[in-house]
């Protein structure tokens, strides 16, 4: 498949160019409609502090969406996204920035694809995302 | 109440076309202030509107699991994907109670998760596992 970062140049231990982003409570609103998630801790403030948080915190899946990006850019195509997980281990405030970062831990020749160990942390320096993996098919 | 005698509970979700529309709204909320990204098939994390909230919602509406929404906390997700989702696939989402474990006063919930296509081949897999707090509403 074309536009997929090619598999020969790739070496184990090799870092994934990291994304940065900066999430604002717009942002989070306009994920929490894009993807039909109206938990109000997302949006409303004086609910969110009610169940125990500072106040709203981004959607773990917005912060996994911006993981999702960050593996896309890397290999060329989304679609040679093959598995994608995390932990949400910590809360993104709004904003913060999220940083996500990974590295090349295994590299399959036959079948063309490559394992990444992911992560995203925030600009408090908290670990957001943990245990991130991802499978990614590259190109020839 | 949820507790493990629920594993093995199957749930379905009405099928649904992933609509182009939705797809930019949900890139362009991911993306933010910055350049969409769109190279290849929707964001894999789409599947958090054609796949996790749709079978999830299944699962959290039935009365059974008297789930409480409120203390609701998604821990780890993860997906697999057989084959790339674009706009115009018709999904149909399920899900599964895999697992329900009680830790101190905590409950976690583990939840497997498929979308499938119009040729009955699955195009997504997942799992998430989510944790309920207190209960005590």
């Amino acid at each position: 498949m074309s536009g997929l970062r090619p598999l020969a140049a790739i070496r184990i231990g090799e870092e994934m160019t990291p994304l940065s982003r900066a999430v604002s409570q717009d942002q989070i609103a306009a994920y929490a409609k894009a993807a039909g998630d109206p938990n109000p801790i997302h949006l409303d403030p004086e609910f969110a502090r009610g169940v125990g948080l500072p106040g709203t915190i981004a959607h773990g899946m917005l912060d996994m969406a911006i993981l999702a990006e960050a593996v896309g850019r890397w290999v060329g195509s989304y679609e040679g996204v093959l598995e994608l997980g995390c932990r949400f281990s910590k809360p993104l405030l709004p904003g913060e920035t999220i940083t996500c970062t990974g590295r090349v831990v295994s590299l399959e020749e036959a079948s063309g694809t490559v394992t990444l160990q992911l992560e995203a942390t925030s600009s408090r320096g908290e670990r957001v995302l943990t245990n991130g993996r991802a499978v990614v098919r590259l190109g020839d | 109440m949820l507790d493990p005698s629920h594993v093995g509970r199957r749930y379905e979700a009405p099928a649904e076309v992933v609509a182009a529309e939705r797809v930019s709204a949900y890139a362009a909320a991911v993306a933010g202030p910055d350049a969409v990204f769109s190279a290849g098939s929707v964001p894999p994390t789409f599947a958090a509107v054609y796949c996790l909230m749709p079978a999830l919602g299944q699962v959290f509406a039935d009365p059974e699991l008297g789930i409480d929404l409120a203390g609701l906390i998604h821990v780890e997700q993860s997906f697999e994907w057989a084959s790339p989702v674009h706009p115009g696939d018709a999904l149909l989402a399920s899900a599964e109670v895999a697992a329900v474990e009680s830790k101190r006063g905590l409950i976690f919930l583990t939840v497997d998760l498929a979308a499938v296509d119009g040729a009955g081949d699955t195009v997504c897999r997942g799992r998430s596992l989510l944790l309920f707090r207190g209960g005590g509403r």
